[in-house]
């Protein structure tokens, strides 16, 4: 996989994490995997199709999206509920939206699905064919996983 | 001697959500994320703002402008949203009221649905991430629009 393509995502992962949590953010040691991913916990799922296409998983504990709910909200959660959820799934649409005007800037046209929120325990993702590249990125209350399996279309 | 007068009045400034005559605005929040209505909702009501309604999609909104109307001063109106989109909705709105003072939310990278909005006559827009500042900045100038 090109790394043109997850550049954008770690700048604007970094950029939304640091200015909706006011927080430090820090990335972690990149890795690729070729194989199964396991999922920490929570994910939250965004389909892109056209000139690349692909998937980008943000992926957290649960305690981790909890913490991050609460401070979104303004509020202490105690539990992954509804709002918690949307909190959630509007931190990947925030992330995804800035890093996808990055890309179209590059000059890759695409459409992106809405995200889509998984969770349970012993969860792996696989995508077939398509390496994935995974960068943490470690804040106060955990790490958030961004995992993107992007390809150009053949 | 009162100590009230001890001090320099600093906080007699009116809250931006209420009108000349000390009623709030009413503002109809259209969103389909749970969060974002919540977030808005939280910011307006914060400075004065009263919360008319919220809507999910673009025919809710719609369908709550007109059972409001005339008692709404405002409508925030999400983009991208199921069944009816924010564009759609914000042109009959315009329709129904052309008076109608609508703030377009959106997601970054959706700068040709923002310009069209404004063309449509959408009085202003704000972009995702929403802090309290932006969002009453925008909205107090729409009002004065």
């Amino acid at each position: 996989m090109r790394v043109e393509y997850i550049n954008p995502f770690v700048e604007s992962a970094y950029n939304v994490l640091k200015e909706v949590l006011n927080c430090q953010v820090s990335r972690g040691e990149l890795y690729l995997k070729s194989t199964s991913t396991p999922v920490l916990g929570v994910a939250a799922l965004v389909g892109l199709a056209g000139d690349v296409e692909g998937r980008i998983l943000f992926d957290m504990s649960k305690e981790t999206a909890i913490k991050v709910a609460s401070v979104m909200n303004g509020e202490e959660l105690k539990e992954l509920d509804d709002l918690a959820k949307a909190t959630i799934t509007e931190l990947a649409n925030m992330i995804t939206a800035q890093a996808v005007t990055k890309l179209h800037d590059l000059g890759f046209k695409f459409d992106l699905t809405p995200p889509a929120i998984f969770t349970g325990d012993n969860m792996e993702v696989t995508t077939a064919e398509v390496e994935a590249l995974i960068v943490p990125m470690v804040i106060p209350y955990g790490k958030v996983e961004i995992n993107v399996a992007i390809r150009e279309r053949l | 001697m009162k100590t009230k007068m001890d001090f320099p009045a600093i906080n007699d400034r009116r809250p931006e959500g209420l009108k000349e005559d000390g009623t709030p605005y009413r503002v109809l929040i259209v969103d389909d994320s749970m969060f974002v209505t919540k977030q808005i909702g939280q910011i307006l009501t914060s400075e004065g703002f009263e919360i008319a309604g919220i809507a999910s999609d673009g025919q809710e909104a719609i369908d709550k402008y007109k059972e409001l109307y005339p008692n709404v001063d405002l409508v925030t109106m999400d983009i991208t949203m199921p069944k009816m989109d924010g564009v759609t909705a914000l042109e009959k709105i315009m329709e129904f009221d052309k008076n109608a003072k609508v703030v377009m939310i959106s997601a970054l990278g959706k700068q040709d649905l923002v310009k069209k909005s404004l063309l449509l006559g959408a009085k202003n827009y704000i972009v995702k991430p929403l802090d309290r500042k932006k969002v009453l900045e925008r909205i107090v100038m729409s009002l004065k629009k």
